[in-house]
C-alpha cells in the first residue's frame, strides 16, 4: 500500500503499531497522536472549503516526510519539541487540547504562535517549518498544479513581451 | 549495433577506438563511423538510451518524493556534487556521487562528473558560442601559456559543420569578438533584457547584450528530423533528458546517428585503464579496458585512438599509460602532461530590481535563459591591470508573489491569486583564467580506485588575476545596472572552489612545439601520432566562451584529418 501525500506516494510504516505514525520515518519519533495533532495544524493552515484541504492532500504527512529527510538533527529536535508543546499552549489559552479547539480558536492559536505572541521559540520555529512545508506541498500538489492548471510541463512557447492584464 | 561476442583478437580489433561518449566522444564516433571506420566507443558508465532511459523526464513536480529537494543524508554523503546547481532529485541519477569515485583534492576542487553513455552532454547548460581570433591569439598577444597552433579560419568551417547538425539557436549579431554561426532562429530577449541591451548599446560603446546562443531546436531542419529530434518545447527540464530531442546531447543525436551507419560498437561499463603503446611499432595499438562490473581486463586494438574521456579523466588515462618509451605517461616527453590546467571563473554574481516595463511579463519559458554579454575587457587591446576578461549571463524575470501570512481560507486565496512582483535582473560572470604550470593534476602514488587505477590528485587554484577580474566584473556590472536605473543592486562574491564551473580544461595542451606542448594542430600527440585528444584536455587557453561547441568542432575536424591520414596510409 502507498499513501498519496500531495500527489506523491509515501511508504506506509511497517510496524502496523497503532501508537506509531502511519508512514515510515527514519529520524522523527512521531506517535499516532502527534500525527493527528499535526494534521489538525496543517488543516488549520490550509482548510477544506470548496477545494480540498491539507488533510485531504495528506500535507501533514508530506511535512513529516520533508522534516524527516531534509532537516538536520537540530531542526528535527526543535520540530519535535515544538510539536510537544502545542497542547500546553492551547490549554493555557483555551483550556483545551489543540484538536479539541474550535476552528477559530485553532487559527488564533497559530496566528499567536507565528506572530511571536508567546515565549516558546521552539514552538514558533516548529509552526513556521510546518507552515512552509504545508504551503510547499499545497502549491506543488496535483490539485493545484494539474486541476487548477498552475503548472505546465510542456509550455511549447516563449513570449518575452506578454502583456499584463489590467483589471 | 554489433555485440561483442568472441574473444579473438580479430573480434577486438577496430579501425578506431573512442574513449568516452560525452559531447566530444559522441562527435568523434559520429564522424569516424560516417567515414566508414569500424569504431569502438567505450564508456565507463551504464548505457543511457535516448528517451527510454530518462526515468524522470515526464514527471510532474509533485511526483518527486521531496519536490526536487535533495535529502540531507545524500548531501552529507556527497558534498561535492551537492554543490552543483543541477544536482536535484530529477537528475541526480546522471551525476557521480562523491563516494562512488573518490579523488584527491590537494587543493579544494569540486570535480563534477557524469559517468554514463552521453556523459555530461545530458546535463550541460547548452550555451554555445564560437571563439574568435581575439581568443585564439590571446596567449601569444598577452604572453602566457603557448601560442595556439590554430586560428579561427582553421576551425570556422567545422563550427558550421557541427552547428548545422546539432542545431544552434542564435541571432546574427555581427560582432567581431563573437562570430556568427549557422544559426536556427534565436530566442528573443524579454522586455527588460531588451531594455538593458538598448541602454548599454547607447551608453557603453563596445559592450553588447545578445540573445544567448544555445543548442536548442528553435526551428528544426530536415537534418534534425532525420535524427528523430523535434522542436524544443520550452520545458527547460533538459537535465532530465529531453523526450523531444529538443536540445543537443550525444544520446539524442550523435550516438544514434553513428549507430545507424552500422559501424559503431558501443561498449558501456568499460573503464579505460590505459592506452597501449607498442615500442617496436612506435605507435599506440589499442587500449586496456577493465569491465566496470566484472573487473575483467580486456585489450582492444585499433589504428587510431581518440581520447575523449572528459578533460581531467583524459589526463588521468594518459598519465596512467606508461611504457618503456613513455615512463611518465603517453606522449609526455617534456613533463608537461597534467600541467597548465585552467577553468572558468564563475565566482561572482549580481542582482537588482527594475521598476519599469510593468506592462509586460513573460509567458512560457526561454530555454537558453536570456541574454549573453560577450567579453568586452581587453578584447582589442590591453586596457586593465588584469589579463583577459569575462563574459557574463544576463537575464530578467518577473515572478508572482503571494502573501504567505496568516492561515486558513484567506491564506489559500492569497496563494492561488498571487500578484506580479517587480522585474528582477541577474548576471553571473564567466572569466578566463590563465593556465599555469602550478595548476596541475597528477596520479596519487598510493590511492587507487575500485578498478586498481590510481586516483587523480588535483591542485588547481585561483590567482590574483582572477580576483582583480572578479572585482572589475562587479564594479562594471554595478555601474551599468545603476546607469540603467536598476535599484537594490546586490553584488555577490560566490566563493566557490574551482571545478564547480564544470569548465575544467587543459593538461594536454595544443601547441606548435613538442618541447612546450603535448598536441599538434591536428590534436595528435606530438610523440604518438595515432592518439588524438579533442576534449577539454587539449585547451591551450580557456577564453570565456562555454567550451562544448569548440570541442565538437575540434572532434569533427580531427576525425576528418585522422580519416584522411589513414586513407593515405600515414597512420
Amino acid at each position: 500500500m502507498m499513501i498519496i501525500a500531495g500527489g506523491v506516494a509515501i511508504l506506509p510504516s511497517c510496524s502496523g503499531d497503532p501508537g506509531k505514525a502511519s508512514i515510515a520515518l527514519k529520524n522523527l519519533p512521531v506517535t499516532a497522536d502527534q500525527e493527528t495533532l499535526l494534521a489538525a495544524v496543517a488543516e488549520t493552515i490550509i482548510p477544506k472549503n470548496d477545494m480540498p484541504g491539507a488533510r485531504d492532500m495528506n500535507l501533514h504527512l508530506f511535512t513529516l516526510k520533508m522534516v524527516d529527510d531534509c532537516s538536520d538533527a537540530a531542526e528535527q529536535q526543535v520540530f519535535m519539541a515544538g510539536l510537544d508543546s502545542i497542547d500546553q499552549f492551547s490549554r493555557q489559552k483555551y483550556n483545551n487540547a489543540f484538536v479539541q479547539c474550535s476552528d477559530t480558536q485553532k487559527a488564533t492559536l497559530l496566528d499567536d504562535i507565528a506572530g511571536g505572541r508567546q515565549d516558546n521559540k521552539q514552538l514558533t520555529t516548529m509552526i513556521n517549518i510546518t507552515k512552509r512545508r504545508v504551503i510547499q506541498g499545497f502549491m506543488n500538489s496535483k490539485y493545484v498544479m494539474t486541476d487548477l492548471k498552475k503548472y505546465e510541463l510542456v509550455p511549447g512557447r516563449y513570449n518575452g513581451y506578454f502583456p499584463v492584464k489590467t483589471s | 549495433m554489433p555485440e561483442i561476442t568472441g574473444d579473438s583478437i580479430k573480434d577486438r580489433t577496430f579501425d578506431a577506438i573512442v574513449i568516452g561518449s560525452g559531447i566530444s566522444g559522441g562527435w568523434s564516433a559520429k564522424e569516424l563511423t560516417e567515414r566508414g571506420l569500424k569504431t569502438l566507443l567505450l564508456e565507463r558508465g551504464r548505457n543511457v538510451e535516448h528517451i527510454k532511459d530518462y526515468p524522470t523526464t515526464n514527471m510532474m513536480p509533485y511526483e518527486f518524493e521531496h519536490r526536487g529537494e535533495m535529502p540531507l543524508a545524500i548531501q552529507k554523503a556527497a558534498p561535492v556534487v551537492s554543490r552543483c546547481y543541477a544536482f536535484r532529485e530529477d537528475a541526480m541519477h546522471f551525476f557521480v556521487k562523491d563516494n562512488e569515485h573518490p579523488y584527491v583534492q590537494e587543493k579544494p576542487f569540486d570535480w563534477i562528473r557524469g559517468y554514463q553513455v552521453g556523459g555530461k552532454s545530458l546535463l550541460w547548460a547548452r550555451q554555445t558560442q564560437r571563439w574568435s581570433d581575439y581568443d585564439f591569439e590571446g596567449p601569444a598577444r598577452d604572453g602566457f601559456a603557448v601560442d595556439w597552433p590554430i586560428r579561427y579560419k582553421d576551425i570556422a568551417p567545422w563550427y558550421s559543420h557541427v552547428e548545422k547538425f546539432a542545431g544552434i539557436s542564435g541571432n546574427r549579431d555581427g560582432l567581431k569578438e563573437l562570430p556568427d554561426g549557422d544559426f536556427l532562429p534565436g530566442y528573443p530577449l524579454n522586455a527588460v533584457e531588451d531594455y538593458f541591451r538598448e541602454h548599454v548599446h547607447q551608453k557603453y560603446p563596445g559592450r553588447h547584450i545578445v540573445s544567448a546562443r544555445g543548442a536548442h531546436l528553435s526551428r528544426p531542419q530536415p537534418i534534425h528530423f532525420q535524427q528523430g529530434r523535434g522542436q524544443c518545447q520550452n520545458r527547460v527540464l533538459c537535465q532530465r533528458g529531453c523526450p523531444f530531442g529538443g536540445y543537443f546531447s550525444s544520446n539524442a543525436s550523435t550516438i544514434p546517428w553513428a549507430a545507424k551507419t552500422g559501424n559503431l560498437t558501443l561498449r558501456p561499463f568499460s573503464v579505460v585503464h590505459s592506452v597501449i603503446y607498442d615500442e617496436k611499432k612506435g605507435r599506440a595499438t589499442g587500449v586496456k579496458v577493465i569491465d566496470a562490473n566484472t573487473r575483467k581486463e580486456t585489450e582492444y586494438y585499433a589504428k587510431v585512438i581518440f581520447v575523449n574521456a572528459s578533460a581531467l579523466n583524459t589526463n588521468l588515462i594518459l598519465l596512467n599509460s606508461v611504457s618503456g618509451r613513455f615512463p611518465n605517461g603517453l606522449g609526455n616527453d617534456n613533463g608537461l602532461l597534467g600541467k597548465y590546467v585552467a577553468f572558468h571563473n564563475y565566482s561572482a554574481t549580481i542582482s537588482a530590481v527594475y521598476n519599469g516595463m510593468k506592462q509586460y511579463r513573460t509567458d512560457g519559458r526561454n530555454p537558453v535563459g536570456g541574454g549573453y554579454i560577450p567579453r568586452f575587457r581587453n578584447v582589442f587591446r590591453q586596457e586593465t591591470d588584469f589579463l583577459r576578461g569575462y563574459a557574463a549571463g544576463f537575464s530578467a524575470h518577473r515572478s508572482e508573489i503571494a502573501d504567505h501570512s496568516g492561515t486558513g481560507v484567506a491564506l489559500k486565496e492569497h496563494l492561488l491569486n498571487p500578484s506580479l512582483g517587480e522585474w528582477r535582473v541577474g548576471s553571473h560572470m564567466m572569466g578566463e583564467t590563465i593556465p599555469k604550470e602550478t595548476n596541475h593534476v597528477s596520479l596519487d602514488k598510493e590511492k587507487k580506485d575500485d578498478w586498481g587505477i590510481p586516483q587523480l590528485k588535483i591542485a588547481v587554484v585561483y590567482d590574483d588575476n582572477d580576483e582583480k577580474m572578479r572585482q572589475d566584473y562587479l564594479d562594471q556590472m554595478a555601474e551599468m545596472f545603476g546607469s540603467a536605473g536598476f535599484t537594490d543592486i546586490r553584488p555577490a562574491r560566490a566563493d566557490k572552489a574551482p571545478g564547480l564551473d564544470i569548465h575544467e580544461m587543459g593538461g594536454v595542451r595544443m601547441g606548435h612545439d613538442p618541447k612546450t606542448s603535448l598536441l599538434n594542430k591536428w590534436h595528435q600527440l606530438h610523440a604518438c601520432k595515432n592518439v588524438f585528444v579533442t576534449d577539454g584536455a587539449c585547451m591551450t587557453s580557456t577564453s570565456t566562451q562555454n567550451p562544448s561547441l569548440t570541442y565538437m568542432a575540434f572532434s569533427a575536424r580531427a576525425a576528418d584529418y585522422a580519416f584522411g591520414e589513414l586513407r593515405k596510409g600515414d597512420l
